[in-house]
């Protein structure tokens, strides 16, 4: 008896007419996208692992990254990286927020959050293009450093002392692992500030909709729940880069 | 079954706006009062996860700005890594409400996430036997002998 009332159960759960995971459509297939994409990242971050593995020597993150806007020359390594991270967590906080407010079907307050989570994610792209921009003047590219004549002078201020005058260093090694180390950190902040480009883009169009009053014709603010599924994921990318490029 | 699956009522629910399938899913706690306890209680809940995910960010700045060159690689790594896992983990749980799924939802979107464990191991275990035969193969003139750099 109990037997066939639990088979009733679980027919009744996937017979239709209902959502079995009880989320909708949308929501799962953000969700099954967002793992698909972190599989994407996940790809470009281990085969940066696996060629830096492969690589003799390896530029010093702490050498690479050290300037910040309007300090010229000062050595401030990780400061500005740590400025990015944080306006990003920021506005992760500013999105959920957002859900939040659409959960309890509040237009004021996502109007309000979601600004907030542009903004913030403007204030990132400007960082990422300032910190790019400060690279390349460096002579730091896509494609860079591929001469083996260049002089060993023009790439060893990415390295560390001990790396740099240990007698086994050779200079070849040396100019590999800077075009490695650069074509990996172009190709993946490259490919995450264009998340982060077309998540801003979406957020837009949101907030839009939010003040023509579309979310509240329809009587949801799932569409917020979506968006923030996937500037959430921008954001769980990014604790991954800052690890593997900045801190490991 | 059949008699269920064409049963009119249920028929509709694929046409057309699919909200219906999902009642009081998509609305939450839609028209209800921002102010009311359980409300606060959510948004207390955000702003603790984020000042712990501040607090750890920090931490690991201050180790790679000054500690991780005088400390062993292992270590150095051990520690990003467990630390990146558990601010992953607060931002999927919390942030992205996966804490508040059903359990089946859960399970269908992490698990495939299981084979990063084999991917990362075998790649990385690939990189490095790539640098040995590379030292040790007579043909390659010992061009890439590894330098200790400790970061």
């Amino acid at each position: 008896m109990a037997q066939a009332t639990a088979a009733n159960a679980e027919r009744k759960v996937w017979s239709g007419g209902r959502s079995p995971f009880n989320v909708s459509y949308g929501k799962m297939m953000m969700w099954f996208f967002l793992l698909s994409d972190a599989f994407t990242f996940g790809s470009f971050l281990i085969s940066y692992g696996t060629t830096r593995f492969f690589s003799a020597v390896w530029p010093d993150p702490n050498k690479v990254f050290h300037a910040f806007p309007f300090m010229g020359e000062a050595n401030l390594p990780l400061l500005f990286v740590s400025l990015m991270t944080f306006i990003l967590i920021m506005s992760s906080v500013t999105m959920v927020l957002a859900v939040h407010a659409g959960h309890y079907g509040d237009r004021k307050g996502v109007i309000k959050w979601l600004l907030f989570t542009i903004i913030g994610g403007i204030c990132f792209l400007s960082c990422q293009a300032w910190e790019w921009t400060h690279l390349s003047h460096q002579g730091a590219w896509w494609g860079s450093f591929t001469d083996i004549n260049t002089a060993k002078e023009t790439f060893e201020h990415f390295f560390n002392s001990k790396t740099i005058d240990n007698p086994a260093f050779k200079t070849g090694a040396g100019l590999q692992a800077t075009h490695d180390f650069y074509n990996y950190f172009f190709t993946i902040t490259g490919f995450h500030g264009g998340h982060v480009l077309s998540g801003v883009v979406f957020l837009i169009i949101a907030l839009i909709n939010t003040v023509n009053g579309t979310y509240d014709k329809r009587g949801h603010y799932e569409m917020i729940e979506k968006i923030g599924l996937y500037w959430h994921f921008v954001d769980l990318v990014w604790v991954f880069v800052f690890t593997c490029f900045y801190l490991l | 079954m059949s008699q269920l699956n064409n049963e009119s009522s249920t028929q509709h629910l694929y046409e057309g706006d699919q909200s219906a399938l999902y009642s009081g899913l998509m609305n939450h706690h839609f028209g209800h009062d921002l102010k009311s306890e359980g409300s606060k209680k959510q948004v207390g809940r955000i702003w603790k996860v984020f000042w712990f995910l501040l607090a750890i960010t920090i931490a690991e700045v201050i180790v790679g700005m000054f500690f991780s060159h005088s400390m062993p690689k292992a270590l150095v790594a051990t520690f990003f890594l467990g630390l990146t896992l558990l601010k992953a983990g607060y931002i999927v749980s919390v942030f992205m409400h996966l804490g508040d799924e059903l359990k089946n939802f859960m399970i269908a979107v992490l698990i495939p996430l299981v084979l990063f464990i084999w991917f990362i191991i075998a790649f990385l275990y690939d990189g490095g036997f790539w640098l040995d035969m590379n030292n040790t193969s007579p043909n390659r003139n010992n061009t890439t002998q590894v330098i200790e750099s400790h970061s």
